[in-house]
């Protein structure tokens, strides 16, 4: 793994990459405080943090009763499901009414109970919270059975577990805290275990953690000395365990361990989680100290974080103006029913259909009256109940079904499938699909998002010495580099690409004094790492090769480049190492190793030569190195390779700074006592050994530095350029050197040459405020053109600039600029650069990366995107979508995020108008029937007219249908613009639509009404009118704004039509009803055909009408391209855009 | 909730490539319908020439229905009781009878409907329009389902049978029309829907202690007929829509010339006075299109008239100011550049 905030090849990169970002934990701070310094010393401080007693646990190795005697720890049966069989109803049910939606439904149900209030039948008033609520359920049950299917086979798995001093089979639910396992070669690991010994007699123990965090490469773990000979069958192991209380941090451990008497320390490396893979080693011995739902694997497996889209922000908004609809229609109602009551307060008695009180008992009351205070109160909810869908609680449901509807289709899309790591696109969040289609900010990283992350070597400098000359692929001359072993050749398994004269030189050179610094140089690549040579067979039995496992990218091309050049490492245990010079195999004792840290920068070993000299190797970023090596002698080397590394970093290679030192024998005796010291401590142990390391790292010589090319990945700079051209700025935040991301910068297109670059490095916070007022003094004018600047602002300057005052002037620099590039930026500036954006502007920020570095911009920004690839599965953990490349952002966005948007806003218009329309025509009726709340429409067909009668063709067309094909939204990114200024959905089409709605309802309403005035027409007959009336009509709305028909369009409308009709009939066909037969008799009639047939053309005509006429003199981009799509010639299309696109000037 | 694909646990590298199908890939053959002018235009003279034509037809249509309104509910208080109508009409020794007479303005032609017809009656008020039973009226064995039937429920602890404000409420002024003297018949078997009849009426259920409490509301029923033979409560029991309704009382069989005077005997029994309600005779007869009503036919032809309007302004509109479809320089981004 490599980070490029640090760029360098770190030793052991776990404890700082989690650091400065906890996994899932919100400690994202609006900002940066402090920058780089401080966010890892912090992180340091969380990962290495000493045990305190009170936040410990003890773990008696092999004695589980002892263990768990005062503390229950978990046991390790897993339980992702969230029910069981009794508790399933409750539970599911609380979680359910969690959601307003759900309780409005409610409380609307639990008032119409009330007898006062009874306008819908029971079953009728219940029914479409039931649909809802049955619907929820049974799509949790599912998924919970999956997920209870998942823990059975996981808790039924088998192990071996040390019993009674024998090893003897146990199902993975029953091992408890403190027992000793037992696992074989790719055995999955049934919980976290502290390693105590392993087939390998040095306690090598090599796992694959692709199920904990992605990586697909080996790692190592060790058991300690002290165990790893011990037989635990026959030689009982009698330790204490003491360590931290369990964490979710999969890169740290932390705990001391008793045996013998002998206190050890344990660390990350001595410990292998659940979820990971034992391989190339045949068994391993260990205790297991977390268990269940305290492994670590368990404690990251909490669900995505939970955003709300724009638009359904947006929406909300509206909903609360229907609210306030809906309040007034129902004042309005109770006003009039007030007025109503009083003007006929007297007659009430005798009235009819009034008949206030009730003579068959004695004493003669009020029948069912309490007054007229009572009866508007009454009134009031009566008619919130009737009008209760005038807030679209369907909507509610329709937009998740749509947002499933919308992930199947992005999953399952080939466009952005990643052939190279097989991995799908994913959908992790789920709510917020329609934010694709709006995006104005990407923020991106570079390494690994940007570029490849496969490093190759390219370059070397040695001692003040450039080979970067004529290059020769080794295919050309011979096969490579090969060793003889034990009559079979290795090979490594990748090939480098060889400078010649470099190869000559340290084939041949030996005795020169550039050969041996050549010698010196190849040495320290192949030694100083943590890479672990893993010999793998071929197809030819005589052949095999080495794989060389590590975590960091960097290391590996260092390594294989060292073994192209004759220096193959061959073996590594935690003692010593074998390497294979020029074909002579050499042993080195590893007497002691400094592994990275990203406040040093750098990594060391110390070497014990054959010759019995010692040797410390130092390799770290140059500006980390130039503070150690040893200015004395060598300047014009120094400089020399100074204004190499210039020059390679310049073209964009990521470099590296090697050195080393002779250690005398007394300074390494000091060395050695001091460090055993350290490393043993209970009490600041990281702080010591670091002391130690900075104490041995001084006074290097310098040996060389080396190149790395880190490859832009496919498609990025055609990426950038159509993301641009789609009027999206993309900013680049990296941990790279300002001449690297400069050249990155240029390779990828975000730059181009004739553009100013506006650099701003700063020491301090007054050269910063120096430097940006400058920078708006020149370019800062509204008359600046804005494709022509570009900004480049290093982290340093970012400490002074965030969270000061200075952000405004930043913020208003940047956007003024076509491109910035920020780099040597910590992982909390990234979040801080992106909370810049979002706090001050309303455009909607994405923000993609694939390393733990990434996770906290990620977690900021509006939308946020992993790379699934290289580096750990913490962006993706973090993320609201993943994917495996860049490039997959422009289908993402362009076409999904287009069509999401376009499909989200029409939906929600589509179900505000919908259901308005079906209250309006109830509040008409209400307005003749003495404000009484009197449906003419059957209690059933209101009920069904959200759930069945329209339902389905909403949701399928907001999956289904495509304003725009994928070619012309590929061809034209302009057309993202519609999302950007969003066309689809906003306060404008939001007032359209409710006029559309009023005249609509008024159409439906008022023709029958008319029509059937003075006749002798019945309530039932003129409600099923009604009823037909607006499902056809709304049904036939959907139809004219559907772009495309395909057979499923056609099917979910015409069938809805159909479906309405024979529920009509359905109910009218119950005798018991009062409208029984009433559809018959109405369909008898020539006048209800007319009607019918006049309410449709007259409700849509004043829509048609504005329809055509903006389509005609005001086309939106997308008309005219939905128009070349179909009558045009794209490729015309597409030379003249390019033409007159004024951003390509 | 998380979709994506899951590896299985240990990290089986199966190929999680998406299965190519025109669907997943939102491929589907469609029909890409854009309205061109030309579909623009074809369409509205199609509803033009569509709705015209049936908005004369329905205006002629209701032109030849002939029809005979006369309202009597204010006519036929005698004089004396004019500032006691509640009085009048709820006490059961006052004459109620009451002979009008209406002129027949046009020839008549068979079937001519009487209807009743009341103003300002709510027969679809919510306390109204709940009180009744439909499944006491369907079969004996449903007697004692008053529930929803209340004040009207139970006379004593026994049901009322039909229960609830609506069969209480039952309309029963009578008419008895005669021309010079000679009788027209009116037929009042057949005026109600042949389904209530046949099933949603029982032929097993008789009137049971109704209108035999303390206020009576309405008609009285013959207890000896089952209730699908009473067709007067049958009709009044599809409530009415609206506030104003017609209810048909009879048919006659006969034709009517014009300028023949129709003598009306009225028994003026049912009290709408109490709440401002109006009483009116209906003579009248039908077309295809129902009774006498304009609307449609006006609403045809102004839908058509304006389809006809906005043909016409498309067609100008595309003459001159024409655009070309699919035309590149109408996108945004293109007639940006060209302004700079």
């Amino acid at each position: 793994m490599s980070l490029d905030d640090a760029q360098f090849v770190n030793g052991n990169s776990q404890q700082q990459s989690v650091g400065s970002v906890d996994l899932g934990s919100k400690r994202v701070s609006h900002g940066s405080r402090g920058g780089g310094a401080d966010s890892e010393g912090f992180s340091m401080s969380m990962s290495h943090r000493d045990i305190n007693d009170e936040d410990s646990r003890l773990i008696y190795v092999n004695d589980a009763l002892k263990t768990n005697e005062r503390f229950e720890f978990a046991g390790n049966s897993i339980r992702t499901a969230k029910y069981s069989i009794f508790s399933f109803l409750p539970r599911n049910l609380f979680e359910q009414f969690h959601r307003v939606a759900y309780i409005y439904f409610l409380i609307i149900a639990i008032l119409n109970q009330l007898p006062q209030l009874a306008v819908f039948g029971r079953g009728a008033s219940i029914l479409p919270l039931s649909i809802v609520l049955l619907v929820t359920a049974i799509k949790d049950a599912y998924e919970d059975w999956r997920r209870h299917r998942s823990d059975r086979i996981e808790n039924n798995r088998m192990v071996s577990v040390l019993i009674n001093d024998r090893f003897q089979l146990k199902k993975w639910k029953d091992i408890q805290v403190g027992e000793v396992v037992k696992f074989s070669a790719d055995d999955t690991i049934p919980c976290d275990i502290v390693l105590l010994s392993t087939s390998d007699p040095t306690g090598v123990a090599y796992i694959q953690t692709i199920n904990l965090d992605g990586e697909s490469n080996l790692k190592t773990r060790y058991a300690k000395q002290e165990t790893l000979s011990r037989v635990p069958e026959k030689d009982r192991i009698n330790g204490l365990i003491k360590c931290e209380k369990p964490n979710r941090n999969i890169y740290g451990f932390m705990a001391n361990m008793e045996v013998d008497g002998k206190h050890l320390s344990l660390g990350p490396s001595n410990i292998v989680l659940r979820g990971c893979v034992l391989k190339n080693t045949n068994w391993a011995v260990g205790v297991a100290v977390y268990a269940g739902s305290e492994t670590k694997a368990m404690l990251n497996s909490s669900g995505s974080p939970s955003k709300r889209s724009r638009l359904e922000t947006r929406m909300n908004r509206e909903i609360i103006l229907l609210s306030v609809f809906l309040v007034a229609l129902c004042a309005v109602v109770s006003v009039c029913a007030g007025v109503w009551l009083i003007r006929n307060e007297d007659d009430l008695e005798i009235m009819q259909f009034y008949r206030k009180k009730d003579y068959s008992k004695l004493p003669v009351e009020n029948y069912n009256y309490s007054g007229v205070a009572m009866e508007i109160f009454f009134t009031f909810l009566m008619s919130v109940i009737v009008f209760q869908i005038m807030i679209p609680i369907s909507l509610y449901i329709s937009m998740e079904l749509v947002r499933v509807g919308q992930a199947y289709f992005m999953i399952r899309d080939d466009k952005m499938y990643d052939e190279s790591s097989n991995s799908r696109f994913q959908c992790r969040a789920l709510n917020i699909n329609e934010d694709l289609g709006q995006i104005k900010y990407i923020f991106s990283d570079k390494t690994g998002t940007l570029t490849e992350n496969k490093m190759e070597f390219k370059y070397a400098s040695i001692f003040g010495v450039d080979y970067s000359g004529e290059k020769i692929n080794i295919d050309d001359e011979h096969r490579g580099y090969s060793i003889q072993v034990n009559g079979q050749v290795w090979r490594p398994k990748m090939k480098v690409v060889v400078d010649k004269e470099l190869l000559q030189l340290s084939q041949n050179g030996k005795n020169t004094e550039a050969g041996k610094k050549i010698f010196d140089f190849f040495l320290a690549l192949a030694a100083c790492n943590t890479i672990v040579p893993i010999v793998v067979d071929t197809s030819d039995p005589a052949e095999k090769l080495v794989d060389y496992q590590g975590e960091s990218p960097d290391e590996q091309a260092l390594v294989y480049a060292a073994a192209a050049y004759g220096f193959m490492l061959m073996e590594r245990t935690s003692g010593h190492i074998v390497i294979d010079i020029q074909g002579e195999r050499t042993r080195f004792n590893v007497l002691g190793m400094h592994e990275f840290d990203s406040d040093r920068k750098r990594m060391s070993v110390i070497l014990g030569f054959p010759d019995g000299t010692i040797k410390v190797i130092v390799k770290g970023a140059d500006t980390s190195m130039f503070n150690i090596i040893d200015k004395s002698v060598n300047l014009d080397i120094i400089n020399a390779t100074k204004s190499h590394l210039y020059s390679y970093s310049s073209i964009g290679l990521r470099t590296l700074v090697v050195g080393m030192r002779e250690l005398g024998v007394t300074e390494f005796n000091q060395w050695q006592s001091s460090y055993e010291t350290a490393s043993t401590a209970v009490m600041g142990r990281v702080a010591l050994l670091r002391k130690v390391a900075i104490n041995l790292e001084k006074n290097i010589e310098i040996v060389g530095a080396s190149a790395i090319e880190d490859k832009l990945q496919k498609g990025v700079p055609e990426a950038i350029e159509s993301l641009r051209k789609a009027d999206m700025k993309v900013w680049v935040l990296t941990g790279d050197k300002q001449e690297t991301a400069i050249s990155i910068g240029y390779s990828s297109k975000l730059l181009t040459s004739n553009m100013t670059q506006v650099v701003i490095n700063s020491n301090s916070k007054m050269s910063s405020r120096q430097n940006l007022e400058d920078a708006l003094n020149t370019y800062g004018g509204p008359e600046s053109n804005e494709s022509s600047l570009a900004l480049i602002i290093d982290g340093t300057s970012l400490v002074y600039i965030l969270d000061s005052e200075l952000e405004e002037q930043l913020f208003q620099l940047a956007s003024n600029c076509a491109a910035v590039l920020c780099c040597r930026v910590a992982p909390l500036q990234k979040a801080g650069i992106v909370a810049l954006i979002k706090n001050r502007t309303d455009d909607m920020t994405l923000a993609i990366g694939d390393g733990a570095n990434d996770v906290s911009m990620i977690q900021m920004a509006d939308v946020g995107i992993g790379i699934s690839g290289q580096e750990g599965r913490q962006a993706v953990m973090a993320s609201d979508f993943a994917m495996g490349q860049f490039r997959f952002l422009v289908p993402l966005l362009l076409v999904h995020g287009h069509w999401n948007y376009q499909r989200m806003g029409y939906m929600i218009l589509y179900n505000f108008y919908r259901n308005a329309v079906f209250v309006f025509i109830l509040f008409w009726y209400v307005l003749f029937t003495g404000f009484t709340l009197t449906t003419a429409i059957t209690e059933w067909s209101s009920v069904l007219y959200s759930v069945l009668y329209t339902s389905a063709p909403t949701v399928i067309i907001a999956v289904l249908d495509k304003d725009l094909s994928r070619r012309s939204l590929m061809t034209y990114p302009q057309l993202y613009g519609a999302g950007q200024r969003n066309e689809s959905y906003n306060a404008k089409l939001f007032w359209l639509t409710i006029a559309d709605t009023l005249w609509q309802s008024i159409v439906v309403f008022y023709v029958p009404l008319f029509a059937y005035w003075r006749s002798d027409i019945d309530g039932s007959s003129l409600g099923d009118l009604w009823t037909l009336a607006v499902v056809f009509l709304v049904n036939i709305h959907l139809a004219m704004d559907v772009f495309r028909w395909t057979w499923i369009s056609h099917a979910s409308i015409w069938g809805s039509i159909i479906a309405t009709c024979v529920c009509v009939i359905i109910i009218d066909a119950i005798p018991v009803l009062p409208g029984y037969w009433a559809i018959f008799d109405l369909a008898s009639k020539k006048s209800f055909w007319i009607c019918l047939l006049g309410i449709q053309i007259a409700g849509v005509i004043p829509r048609f009408v504005i329809k055509m006429f903006i389509q005609h003199c005001k086309p939106s981009d997308i008309q005219i391209a939905r128009e070349a799509e179909k009558y045009g010639n794209v490729m015309e299309l597409s030379g003249q855009e390019i033409e007159m696109n004024p951003q390509r000037r | 909730m998380e979709v994506s694909t899951t590896n299985n646990a240990n990290g089986a590298s199966t190929k999680s490539k998406p299965h190519h199908s025109r669907f997943t890939q939102q491929e589907l053959p469609a029909w890409k319908p854009i309205l061109t002018p030309g579909w623009v235009i074809t369409s509205f003279l199609a509803i033009a020439f569509l709705f015209i034509p049936i908005g004369l037809i329905s205006l002629f249509a209701s032109e030849r229905v002939v029809e005979i309104v006369y309202r009597y509910d204010q006519e036929c208080i005698p004089e004396m009781y004019c500032d006691n109508v509640t009085g009048y009409i709820q006490s059961s020794h006052t004459n109620k009878t009451c002979i009008k007479n209406v002129t027949v303005p046009k020839k008549m032609i068979a079937p001519i409907f009487v209807y009743y017809q009341l103003d300002n009656f709510y027969q679809n008020h919510r306390r109204y329009v709940k009180s009744r039973s439909d499944k006491q009226l369907r079969s004996a064995s449903g007697e004692f389902s008053t529930k929803g039937c209340e004040p009207e429920a139970k006379l004593g602890g026994a049901p009322i049978v039909p229960c609830g404000l609506i069969a209480w409420s039952l309309f029963n002024d009578t008419y008895s029309l005669s021309i010079e003297g000679k009788v027209i018949d009116i037929n009042k078997k057949g005026i109600a829907w042949k389904s209530d009849t046949n099933v949603k009426f029982g032929s097993n259920v008789y009137p049971k202690n109704f209108q035999a409490g303390d206020l009576i509301g309405g008609g009285k029923l013959n207890e000896s007929l089952p209730l699908n033979e009473q067709e007067d409560l049958i009709v009044w029991m599809r409530t009415a829509a609206l506030p104003t309704f017609r209810k048909l009382y009879g048919k006659i069989n006969s034709n009517l010339e014009a300028q023949d005077v129709i003598k009306v005997v009225l028994e003026n029994n049912y009290n709408t006075y109490s709440f401002g309600g109006q009483k009116k005779l209906v003579i009248s007869t039908t077309s295809w299109i129902g009774g006498k009503n304009d609307f449609l036919g006006i609403a045809y032809l102004t839908v058509g008239g304006i389809c006809l309007f906005m043909a016409l302004n498309f067609i100008l509109l595309y003459v001159f100011k024409p655009r070309p479809l699919g035309d590149p320089s109408y996108l945004s981004w293109n007639r940006n550049s060209s302004r700079q």
